[in-house]
């Protein structure tokens, strides 16, 4: 039962992650219809950025996340600016934004292969957070809790935005219909310019929480985003709730698997789990039957 | 363009290839030389059944190399442990893996998953393939070793010589006949009516669907055919390389596979051909390279998209029409300009 409880515990930790990741591919793919294959190479650029911050530059942890945060915020927009604008303006289709997207991902991840090297490092915080509480017999890590805890407050300060402000309510219309939108008004540049500042952000902060949960190294965003886009493809396509949910079930799943059966066949869970869900529920887990958009 | 130029282009291509391969020869030693020929050639089989998915039918795919991890096992198994003649070997674990493509391929394409969706379907199944053969140690009396890797798998040297009798150049000789036996049939099969309906499929599936093409066979056709000539390339490389680790299966080998169709071009087999050959040589000439070769590969995939999108030769096909033509005087074509 303590195993049980500390590997729910551990569980939700790992999905609140996911759900980071898993809530910006779907606020990608609602708008603009294609997956923003480039989050693996931003989450590993994220987690350097913190890494290099703290380790060369002795900056406190937040100031260093918050320095993540930003420069991975000017590589999105940017990435977005010379990489899928242009093949957004010419209404390309989705598949060559894709392609673009998966070159992006190459050059970043192979970039900062080059530059740091592959071997595997310890993200540098205090010792003193890396102790673990104990409840009865299940022991919890710390920082488990604080990411899961900072996942939950940034999810809400996202949802916030898009259902209660003005702003919001431009992305929303955008999903819906760009073209109709820009018509009323909408500018798609601020809109563009939001939907990647926000994605910078979630993949900022996945990676520097993955980083202290496990190590800091150039692929280490690759096994993540799979995750995430398994969890929101479990959840239901382009749906934000959705993927939150897709992402806590998968967390928990993995988790009871490593603790129960075997580490080693955690991710083989993970992806027979997408299977089967795709064989019984062929629209996700809470997704609406879609009809052919004409 | 008229045919006398494109038999100029042809032959004055033909002649500089000639001549690349014999200074090639003449630099690199004809051992260095003949690896990196079975290397262009497996891959090269590999790419084309890509060319047939995801350049002919439009599902995006970064899995095949699953298929290469099926048909390899299976192939070198049959052969190391049943003693199966080669060629059946190749042929079974072709076969093999393109009924494996099915696990994937049926519930994919029921839930109608496409572009980026069916590409990550793909991608979890090769990686569960990948963990799974990772983990195996042994099935029953096969020792498959784990992330070890199944050894001591008959080479292709040794399988050929029984019937092509001449040592070093007889691997080279089968994996190009396979090479061009693979370009023959995907050719066939591309102007069939199988392939019409991919190309159909590709461009709007609700008006394929309105002209009566089924969805669910055409797309599941497509992707046994690229499956199985993944797993014939996977089965040589087994016998090349004379072993097999889970490594040599990682999403990098699937998206070389992908990159060889991105850059050649959609609706083309002349260009996938080309730069796999080309993608293949480069970096084993230039090994200095050869890290940057995936940063390369990245911004290549940016700039081609942004400012060519359909690749090298996209839509365009190499046929040799224009020789009947040239000895056929045809009449002046009407201009209604």
């Amino acid at each position: 039962m303590d195993l049980f409880i500390q590997q729910l515990i551990n569980g939700v930790s790992i999905g609140a992650i996911y759900s980071l990741l898993a809530v910006g591919y779907a606020l990608v793919y609602s708008v603009y219809n294609f997956t923003n294959w480039a989050f693996d190479g931003f989450m590993a650029f994220g987690a350097f950025m913190g890494f290099t911050a703290i380790a060369s530059m002795s900056m406190p942890f937040w100031a260093a996340a918050t320095v993540s945060m930003i420069l991975t915020i000017v590589l999105s927009v940017g990435v977005e600016k010379l990489a899928y604008q242009p093949l957004r303006v010419r209404k390309a289709p989705r598949l060559f934004m894709m392609i673009s997207a998966m070159g992006v991902n190459l050059a970043i991840v192979n970039t900062i292969n080059k530059l740091y090297t592959g071997t595997l490092r310890r993200f540098p915080i205090p010792d003193s957070w890396t102790q673990t509480i104990t409840i009865g017999q299940a022991s919890i890590g710390q920082m488990d809790i604080v990411a899961a805890i900072i996942a939950f407050i940034l999810l809400a300060i996202l949802w916030i935005f898009l259902y209660k402000t003005k702003w919001g309510l431009g992305v929303r219309a955008s999903s819906i219909d760009i073209l109709t939108s820009s018509l009323m008004g909408i500018n798609n540049n601020a809109v563009a310019f939001i939907i990647f500042a926000t994605t910078g952000v979630l993949s900022s902060v996945a990676g520097v929480f993955f980083g202290i949960k496990y190590a800091v190294y150039p692929l280490m965003g690759g096994p993540v985003t799979i995750k995430a886009m398994i969890a929101s493809i479990v959840g239901g396509l382009g749906s934000l709730p959705a993927a939150v949910v897709g992402s806590m079930i998968l967390g928990v799943l993995e988790t009871m698997v490593s603790g129960y059966i075997s580490s080693s066949y955690r991710d083989l869970f993970a992806f027979a789990f997408l299977i089967v869900i795709l064989l019984f529920f062929p629209n996700g887990l809470m997704g609406k039957e879609t009809g052919e958009k004409l | 363009m008229s045919n006398q130029k494109k038999l100029l282009i042809f032959l004055g291509g033909t002649i500089l290839t000639i001549v690349t391969l014999f200074v090639l020869v003449q630099i690199a030693g004809v051992g260095y030389f003949q690896n990196i020929s079975i290397l262009a050639g497996i891959t090269l089989i590999a790419t084309l059944g890509v060319a047939i998915l995801t350049g002919y039918t439009g599902l995006f795919t970064i899995g095949h190399a699953g298929f290469m991890a099926m048909g390899g096992y299976l192939a070198a198994i049959l052969v190391k442990e049943y003693h199966v003649p080669f060629i059946l070997a190749l042929m079974g674990g072709g076969i093999f893996a393109g009924f494996t493509s099915f696990i994937i391929g049926y519930p994919a394409f029921r839930s109608r998953l496409r572009g980026d969706y069916f590409a990550i379907a793909t991608l979890g199944f090769a990686e569960a393939i990948r963990l799974l053969l990772n983990n195996v140690r042994a099935i029953g009396p096969i020792k498959l070793g784990g992330s070890f890797g199944y050894m001591d798998i008959p080479s292709l040297n040794v399988l050929c010589w029984e019937w092509l009798g001449s040592d070093g150049w007889n691997g080279v000789i089968v994996v190009l006949l396979f090479a061009v036996g693979t370009l023959v049939m995907t050719h066939m099969f591309v102007k069939s009516q199988y392939g019409k309906n991919c190309i159909a499929v590709c461009q709007d599936e609700v008006a394929a669907q309105m002209m009566g093409v089924d969805l669910m066979r055409t797309k599941m056709l497509a992707l046994f055919i690229s499956a199985f000539f993944a797993g014939v390339a996977g089965a040589l490389m087994a016998f090349y390389y004379g072993y097999l680790t889970p490594g040599f299966f990682m999403i990098t080998r699937s998206s070389d596979l992908l990159a060889g169709v991105v850059f050649g071009g959609m609706q083309s087999l002349i260009g996938p051909t080309i730069t796999s050959i080309v993608l293949v040589a480069v970096p084993e000439v230039l090994r200095g390279i050869n890290e940057y070769r995936l940063i390369a590969y990245g911004l290549f995939f940016v700039i081609v998209m942004i400012f060519r999108p359909q690749g090298l030769l996209g839509y365009v096909e190499m046929n040799f029409d224009f020789v009947r033509q040239l000895w056929r005087r045809e009449p002046a074509k009407a201009t209604g300009k």
